[in-house]
């Protein structure tokens, strides 16, 4: 089977996965207490008040009939209007989903220059004091909860060394760079700790694997033997895996962009289930659903693009 | 001497010249950070506080509240006059009044905006303006409200943001087939008859408002207000993260401090601590329905409610949640608001003995086990919860802590189905009508959701909405309280102000105890 019918394969195994998510999502978020009109009129709430939201919204209809408008509404491309915000979800998507995409390929970029080589360096000098350095100040990272390490590191460098800005997201693609860089380590720490230990254990398996040895033996230089048998060899596993963990990342960043009131996807989408905002919650469910399978797709094929039998 | 004149006189000229500009120093832009993001601007169909506390900045009502939150001052009207028989309102238009696009405020906007404000189709907040029966325009200047009966909160009712005037050719114009789909464009591209305008707005992340041009009122240096070239709000949900950001000087001011940092925020060097009167009032609200899900219902009884209250320890639990900040409650309504009873002393006073002999009294010397509904999150509401469950234990009341998210909430007590919950209220109206309304008069939501009902509680309620005697009227409120405080179904824990946090060099801003956030006067040090 060539390359292209592997992709086109998997895009298509895409469709069935997205439409399942979205019957959930449906049924799930009406299934929950409370409804728009709760979650708007709080305290306050009059009988007269919450029916005439209900059947402002239609949802006085009976769910399948709901499910039958927002079905042609998807597919005509309209994914409606956000109950309390007033105004189209699709706007909201295109303008908050951008900012966690961003945050997380940070977060994704920060973590893979931290892991990769120190997974080297603690993998080839195996129970070495650098070894031992390496690997227990990632342990450290990867049990800090994301919210303490967030706070933590507000408090030293924005608010008393003044390097960065105290959370926010600030104007033009710079500043968005310069505001997200701690989020982005908060995130990348926990990441890089899971990666580095993954990486580090291939690259052992792979070291003492023969073809290396003959390769070695072949008079390879031992920095060509170490980026073209050893990286390509031991970064199948963890391709896998941080393609697994991009998904966590980005439910990683709703803590994260609360903390650091970055005006992202995950605060939208906590911000939709406390107020009960069906379609915003239908719309990113979508949207975010769409972008991890996009995730796994790309995953996919640098896997087979390391290892060709990955796409047989 | 001569010289000595001339520079005692120039010295004099100097000082008394650079009075006003030492008072007070225009431009600049205040940047105030939030906990949360608005919903919908516009004044009539709005249904929550992050809305109304910013609505007030954009749209001025007829009559303005004072910044004590009790009394009445000229707002686009001059003046204002009730008849003797209490039926007719007689308001005088400002001359000259211009919304932001620069167009005059006209009579045809005053009458469209009040009868927008009272259909009872539009939003929640009609019912404070319910005694309007027609808004007539008479002569150059004049608005007349000829009302359905008299109604002694008229004048107070437009203070409220829900009577805002707004311009009705702009609003019309706007986008959309329906007057809902109007308002919704309109609210993104307002004009106004506040002191500011909203020029832009990230939702979720900061909103812009930049001074209204055309504004009416004038300050103390003779020129229009306000001082300020704009505000700014930014969205930060998290408390340590918005505290953070005013220390570092990236904010001039932060709302609901969380109680516990205070104390902190008051001996810090850099920050302003402002505790803000206000109306707002936490207590407990017991479902008093004689049977909860099939099952008999020990707080249906008044004594055991009143054992509750005694062993409630209010002191300890204003220590507790408020750091000592909050104070105890000796009405339901808070002391700030109009016709308020009682001597600053908890209605209830801790008292284990008294308790305990009403707990045998009623049939429950062992106690019972009970629930209560919390918001999942709120410190206060958990704080509290935790310190009454140790109390009750006193008298045997087991108390199971149930922690919701807002939604459930709203919907398991408009079902009936909880056994108590925390509350909390803050008044929109300088007058005691709208917490009675929620709180005493049974027939619009059930005495907030508790099932309680007193049928003369209800008749006065509804006497005194006509009653234009103050004294007589006093007294109406004096006995709704006797009853509610004596039977009712609440527990009055503390009234709090609104704690929030300044930069030094922010000044003449107010939060009123109403809530309203008021920029008008605000001015920084250049």
């Amino acid at each position: 089977m060539s390359f292209a019918s592997f992709i086109f394969r998997r895009v298509l195994q895409m469709i069935p996965t997205i439409v399942f998510i979205l019957v959930v999502t449906f049924v799930l978020v009406r299934l929950l207490p409370g409804d728009p009109a709760s979650a708007i009129l709080g305290d306050r709430a009059r009988d007269a008040d919450v029916a005439r939201i209900n059947a402002r919204l239609g949802l006085d209809q009976p769910i399948f009939v709901q499910f039958l408008y927002f079905v042609r509404n998807v597919f005509t491309g309209d994914l409606g209007n956000s109950i309390s915000l007033k105004v189209p979800v699709a706007r909201l998507i295109a303008e908050r989903l951008p900012v966690t995409l961003l945050l997380t390929a940070m977060a994704a970029v920060i973590a893979l220059v931290m892991a990769v080589p120190l997974a080297f360096v603690s993998a080839l000098r195996r129970g070495r004091a650098s070894d031992v350095v390496v690997r227990g100040a990632f342990q450290v990272g990867l049990s800090m909860p994301v919210f303490y390490v967030g706070l933590v590191l507000l408090i030293v460098f924005s608010a008393n060394l003044h390097w960065f800005p105290v959370g926010g997201y600030g104007d033009g693609f710079f500043a968005h760079l310069y505001h997200l860089f701690l989020p982005a380590l908060t995130l990348a720490l926990s990441l890089s700790a899971i990666l580095m230990r993954n990486l580090r254990a291939a690259v052992i398996g792979v070291v003492g694997a023969e073809y290396v040895d003959f390769a070695r033996a072949k008079g390879l230089r031992s920095r060509l033997v170490l980026t073209r048998h050893v990286l390509r060899n031991a970064l199948i596993s963890t391709v896998a895996l941080f393609g697994l963990q991009i998904g966590v990342l980005l439910s990683g960043a709703v803590v994260t962009e609360t903390v650091f009131a970055i005006p992202g996807a995950g605060r939208l989408m906590i911000d939709s289930i406390y107020g009960r905002d069906y379609p915003v919650i239908q719309g990113l469910t979508i949207a975010l659903a769409v972008v991890v399978s996009l995730i796994f797709l790309a995953t996919d094929i640098v896997q087979a693009w390391l290892d060709p039998r990955v796409a047989r | 001497m001569k010289r000595i004149l001339a520079a005692a006189l120039t010295a004099t000229f100097l000082f008394s010249s650079a009075l006003p500009s030492l008072a007070i120093e225009r431009g600049g832009t205040m940047t105030y950070g939030r906990y949360a993001d608005s919903l919908f601007l516009d004044p009539v169909l709005n249904d929550a506080n992050v809305d109304i506390w910013i609505l007030t900045n954009l749209y001025d009502t007829l009559i303005l509240p004072t910044d004590d939150g009790k009394g009445l001052k000229p707002g686009l009207a001059t003046k204002w006059n009730v008849s003797e028989d209490g039926k007719t309102v007689t308001l005088t238009l400002r001359q000259g009044a211009e919304f932001s696009d620069g167009s005059p405020i006209t009579q045809e906007d005053v009458k469209w905006s009040l009868d927008r404000a009272k259909n009872p189709d539009n939003g929640i907040w009609n019912f404070l303006v319910q005694s309007i029966d027609t808004v007539e325009a008479k002569g150059d200047d004049q608005i007349v409200l000829h009302l359905k009966h008299p109604d002694p909160a008229i004048l107070a009712a437009l203070t409220v943001f829900n009577t805002a005037i707004m311009p009705k050719k702009a609003f019309e114009a706007s986008d959309g087939k329906t007057m809902r789909e109007k308002a919704e464009n309109f609210a993104q591209h307002m004009v106004g008859s506040g002191p500011f305008v909203l020029k832009s707005w990230d939702r979720g992340s900061t909103m812009k408002l930049v001074k209204n041009e055309h504004y009416w009122a004038k300050g103390e240096d003779g020129k229009p207000l306000p001082y300020l070239d704009g505000v700014t709000f930014e969205v930060l949900p998290d408390d340590a993260t918005r505290i953070l950001k005013l220390k570092s000087g990236e904010l001039d001011g932060a709302e609901l401090i969380p109680y516990s940092r205070v104390k902190e925020l008051q001996d810090a060097p850099n920050v302003d601590m402002k505790l803000f009167p206000s109306t707002r009032v936490a207590d407990i609200i017991m479902n008093v329905r004689q049977k909860v899900n099939g099952k008999d219902n020990p707080i249906s009884k008044p004594k055991v409610r009143q054992a509750l209250n005694y062993a409630a320890n209010k002191k300890a639990i204003i220590q507790v949640v408020t750091n000592g900040v909050g104070s105890p409650m000796s009405s339901y309504m808070s002391s700030a608001t109009p016709l308020h009873t009682g001597d600053g002393k908890a209605v209830y006073p801790y008292d284990l003995d008294k308790a305990k002999s009403l707990m045998k009294e009623a049939g429950y010397p062992d106690g019972f086990k009970t629930s209560i509904l919390v918001l999942a999150g709120s410190q206060d509401e958990i704080g509290t919860a935790t310190a009454l469950q140790q109390m009750w234990s006193q008298i045997g009341v087991k108390l199971d802590i149930q922690q919701v998210d807002n939604a459930s909430r709203t919907q398991k007590y408009r079902d009936g189905n909880f056994q108590m919950r925390a509350g909390a209220w803050t008044d929109d109206i300088a007058d005691p009508n709208e917490i009675t309304s929620y709180y005493v008069y049974s027939p619009n939501i059930d005495a907030v959701h508790s099932g309680w009902k007193s049928d003369e509680a209800n008749k006065l309620y509804e006497a005194s909405q006509q009653e234009l005697d103050h004294d007589k009227r006093a007294e109406q409120y004096k006995r709704i309280q006797e009853i509610y405080n004596s039977s009712g179904p609440t527990i009055s824990l503390y009234e709090s102000p609104y704690p929030v946090a300044l930069s030094p060099k922010v000044h003449g801003y107010v939060q009123i105890p109403l809530g309203n956030n008021i920029f008008r006067s605000a001015w920084l040090d250049q």
